[in-house]
């Protein structure tokens, strides 16, 4: 081949694209290298960058936090954990709706994301969006979780009812609740869980309910005895309160002692006990009579408010009119005038609690007897 | 400018211009057509790499120049650009003089006047010029600069493949296309970019190949970096009609504020120019300063390209004040770098503005009307549009890239509405474009699609007249057509052909058929078989004039029927039309 005969040929149209073609790929192979060291080192940034953020975020500096995770997103923009981290530490940092736009990109990509929807539920919660936070949570525990799956939707079904009960939505908590203590597994630590917040929506029925399955597995465990007795409590059971009480012995919290001496002394003035002998009877209701007669006294000694005063001047007259009929002799024998003494000492209580706030001791034993009007269960 | 090289066609297949049409140039010129479409692809694949490089280039020298995050109060960010100003000014005198500005008028000048010659060299310089001054902080942005290498590319690849003159002129959009594109990751805007900027007209014989380029280079980027739009745009509710209002208010203000970035551009441009040569030295690294110190002071987002803060912009990360500070600091900046001479584009710097200023109307709005539904996203993306299609006056670029850097279509309709408004404030306040400007400030003048538009088209209906009386028809004997004319003045009659056609006859030949004793032979028979070539009404006046030398009166005829005739033009005609316009 001469040189004409060379160039002739280099400029054959097919050559020429083989050339090109040849450039290209060598382009590519070239562009390739700088590309991966690019992203290695972008990447390799967005990583020291995240693990500032989170040490930030430890120590107690959320907006440096914010800074890092933004930085680090920007050097690696599609990394799920880094966008994710910046939304919570915006969200966290009060920045709700630069948080929400980040959080919602990440929704749009991967809707079925546990975590993202958890993040959303908690946003939507601190805006007091109601609906949104119950919308966001059931995606979360219906959703997709990366690891350990069944714990993670545990958490957030919990959480859910948590968030529910400080917002103040009790029939939407206790609707959660029912479903799920309906399929937690048979773990102790889980139904003491569940049943702590029955009892924190005032649902001391299945609160007791949970306790008390407890117990049947776990007879000793102190938590579910003080529990099972609070939630009697509540229920106006009270010889099954001082049951479970007096069980749970040393472990009981201030407020459980309170509950199980209150109950020991509803206990002992119950009058409607049918145990009881007539003479027994009598007695704690002439019991009750005086003690609401010194309450009724009590209070209108120190009352303020003398417009309140009226309904308790009628009550201290008919107080004064039966402890007369009271104290004949005929009296014992008398239900008509046993009847009407312990429901002068009901409306003393009811009324002086509204008046002058709630009792104490003896006094709140009997409102309480009296709140729960046909009396406690034999 | 270098020395043009000779531009004689070589390649084999190439035509041989000036040769008279044969079967065997038709088959090179159908051959020269196929390659040129396989040439701009690999001229996307080339630039869409180098674009690459680019952007990387420009990331290392950020990262290496200012560290991985620009923070205020720091004299690596108040020095850096002032120093890099200094290297580069004495590159851009010293070595590459091609490079200063932002490329797309050059990329122009080189379509129009040079042949589609642009240096490899530009390039070069244009590459580490533009990632220098990005990359330092210089308030200017890597589209334009992506539009020329992508040309000079374009040119330096049509040259080594010694393509025909006529083919490489059109490479430079060509490879412009692709550079912008693959800088966008934009083909479609990128493309009505090129046809409304550097082409300035409508040309389908280029379009096929600047399509191409676009989406090859497109692919390549998408290859190496991903397909995800260049902004990552929350969730955006489409607009109440109501809620135009917003937008049209939005319209206004991008509109005022796009008049006063060009005007500023516009005024202090030739000014810094006409200055002392060794001034040039300095200009970049003072405006380098003054951008250094705006980044001291605690706005470092306005150094650069700022695309990471736009991004933030429509996160909500601002309040609807610091986006304003940001929008009049970014015009302030980008003034300062562009009339500088440093290189870099123009692009970017537009799109913060908007963003910024976008999102801070709508802020403002927002307080005035709590009820508005558009958010800071919304509000951003329009504001770029706004400013796109004020400032750098394409309009329908404006639109396109608005839903192709967003991925989203849900703003279309307040992204028209403003961008329309925006556009029509600037016109009428700023009447020469941006780029326009420039090439006369540089005393060149290249023809723009804006001024095209302006033009009136002149039609063939502008300048026909009635037709003569009577029109003969081809059927009838000459006898009778002799009779016909008895009353009429004119010398020249039309004749209707059958079935359809049209042919003229002189009263002079009917009287000289007479008296050849051929009264009782038709017309059709009597008169030559040639048949006039006709216009309709709506044709361009200059068509006309291909026709007006091959017959005194030219029939101008319906598109619906050709043998009804609207009218008759003559070379008469035409010439008393255009003489009419230039009084």
């Amino acid at each position: 081949m001469n040189r004409s005969e060379i160039k002739s040929f280099t400029r054959n149209p097919p050559v020429v694209i083989a050339g090109l073609v040849f450039l290209a790929v060598l382009g590519f192979i070239f562009v390739t290298r700088l590309v991966n060291r690019f992203a290695e080192q972008q990447k390799a940034l967005a990583r020291h960058l995240y693990a500032q953020g989170m040490t930030d975020q430890k120590s107690g500096n959320p907006d440096r936090a914010v800074e890092d995770f933004r930085t680090a997103v920007f050097y690696s923009r599609d990394n799920f954990d880094y966008q994710l981290a910046l939304a919570r530490a915006l969200r966290d940092t009060g920045r709700t709706t630069e948080a929400e736009a980040y959080l919602i990109t990440l929704w749009e990509h991967s809707p079925q994301d546990g975590a993202v929807n958890l993040a959303l539920a908690r946003l939507s919660a601190r805006q007091n969006s109601l609906d949104k936070t119950i919308q966001y949570y059931h995606n979360a525990i219906y959703g997709v979780w990366p690891a350990d799956a069944d714990t993670s939707r545990l958490n957030t079904w919990f959480e859910l009812v948590e968030t529910l009960l400080r917002m103040k939505a009790r029939p939407q908590a206790q609707a959660e609740l029912i479903t799920l203590s309906a399929e937690l597994p048979r773990r102790v630590d889980l139904q003491l869980r569940a049943s702590d917040l029955f009892m924190a929506a005032q649902d001391y029925e299945h609160a007791l309910a949970g306790y008390r399955l407890i117990l049947r597995s776990d007879r000793d465990n102190t938590k579910a005895l003080q529990g099972a007795g609070e939630a009697s409590f509540h229920l106006a059971r009270f010889n099954d309160a001082e049951h479970y009480l007096q069980a749970a012995g040393n472990a009981l919290d201030s407020d459980a002692n309170h509950f199980l001496e209150l109950s020991r002394i509803v206990l002992a003035s119950d009058p409607f006990d049918r145990r009881l002998s007539t003479s027994e009877r009598n007695r704690r209701v002439r019991t009750a009579f005086d003690q609401a007669g010194d309450r009724l006294q009590a209070c209108s000694n120190g009352l303020q408010d003398q417009s309140a005063s009226g309904n308790l001047q009628q009550l201290n007259l008919r107080w004064m009119d039966l402890k007369q009929r009271l104290t004949r002799r005929s009296a014992a024998g008398n239900e008509e005038v046993i009847n009407s003494a312990i429901d002068l000492v009901f409306q003393i209580e009811q009324e002086t609690e509204k008046v002058c706030g709630a009792p104490t001791g003896v006094d709140q034993a009997l409102l309480l007897l009296a709140q729960n009007h046909v009396g406690v269960e034999p | 400018m270098s020395q043009v090289p000779s531009l004689e066609p070589l390649i084999d297949i190439s035509p041989a211009e000036n040769a008279t049409p044969s079967r065997f140039s038709l088959a090179a010129t159908f051959q020269e057509e196929r390659f040129f479409l396989i040439v701009a692809v690999f001229i996307g694949l080339f630039s869409g790499l180098a674009v690459i490089c680019f952007r990387l280039a420009i990331e290392w020298t950020r990262i290496g120049l200012l560290g991985s995050v620009p923070a205020p109060h720091s004299l690596r960010v108040l020095f850096t650009p002032a120093l890099v100003g200094l290297l580069v000014a004495i590159l851009v005198i010293h070595v590459f003089p091609q490079v200063r500005g932002s490329g797309v008028n050059q990329t122009k000048a080189a379509l129009y006047i040079f042949n589609g010659y642009i240096p490899f060299r530009t390039a070069i310089g244009k590459f580490i010029t533009a990632a220098l001054a990005i990359g330092a902080g210089h308030s200017l942005g890597p589209e334009d600069p992506s539009l020329q290498i992508g040309a000079s590319l374009a040119s330096a690849l049509g040259r080594r493949l010694e393509l025909s003159r006529e083919k490489l002129r059109l490479l430079a959009p060509v490879g412009a296309a692709a550079g912008l594109a693959a800088a966008f990751n934009a083909p479609i805007s990128a493309v009505l970019f090129v046809i409304e900027e550097v082409i300035g007209r409508w040309s389908a014989g280029i379009l096929g190949s600047v399509v191409l380029s676009a989406i090859s280079s497109v692919v390549v980027v998408r290859w190496f970096l991903g397909a995800q739009p260049l902004f990552r745009i929350p969730t955006i509710t489409a607009a109440r009609p109501t809620e135009l209002l917003a937008y049209a208010i939005l319209g206004v203000v991008g509109g005022i504020a796009a008049v006063i970035f060009a005007k500023a551009i516009g005024y202090f441009r030739p000014r810094l120019r006409a200055l002392p040569r060794w001034t040039f030295y300095f200009q970049p690294a003072l405006a380098g300063l003054v951008i250094g110190l705006i980044g001291y002071l605690g706005a470092p987002q306005v150094m650069g390209a700022g695309y990471d803060y736009m991004d933030q912009a429509m996160h909500d990360q601002f309040t609807w004040k610091v986006l304003a500070i940001l929008a009049g600091l970014k015009i302030l900046a980008t003034i300062l770098s562009f009339v500088s001479g440093t290189p870099g584009g123009m692009f970017a710097p537009t799109l913060f503005i908007g963003a910024m200023l976008g999102g801070a109307v709508g802020g403002v709005e927002r307080i005035f009307n709590p009820h508005l539904t558009g958010t800071t996203a919304t509000y951003a993306l329009v504001g770029m549009g706004v400013l796109f299609a004020g400032f750098l006056r394409a309009p329908m670029t404006s639109v396109f890239m608005v839903l192709e850097v967003s991925g989203n279509y849900s703003v279309i309709v307040p992204v028209i509405l403003a961008n329309a408004i925006a556009y029509v404030i600037s016109r009428s306040l700023q009447p020469t474009p941006i780029f326009d400007l420039f090439t006369r400030q540089d005393g060149l003048d290249l023809p723009s699609l804006e001024e095209q538009r302006e033009e009136s088209v002149l039609r063939v209906e502008d300048a026909m007249t009635q037709p003569p009386d009577p029109i003969l028809d081809s059927h009838a004997t000459v006898g009778d057509a002799n009779h016909q004319i008895e009353t009429s003045s004119g010398a020249i009659f039309l004749v209707r052909l059958a079935p359809t056609g049209w042919t003229t006859v002189g009263r002079d030949l009917l009287k000289q058929l007479t008296s050849e004793g051929k009264s009782e032979m038709t017309l059709g028979s009597a008169l030559p078989t040639t048949r006039l070539p006709y216009l309709h009404p709506d044709n361009p006046l200059e068509m006309a004039l291909r026709y007006v030398h091959e017959s005194p009166l030219v029939p101008v005829v319906s598109r619906a029927d050709f043998r009804k005739l609207e009218g008759v033009i003559s070379a008469g005609d035409v010439l008393n039309r255009y003489r009419v316009v230039s009084r």
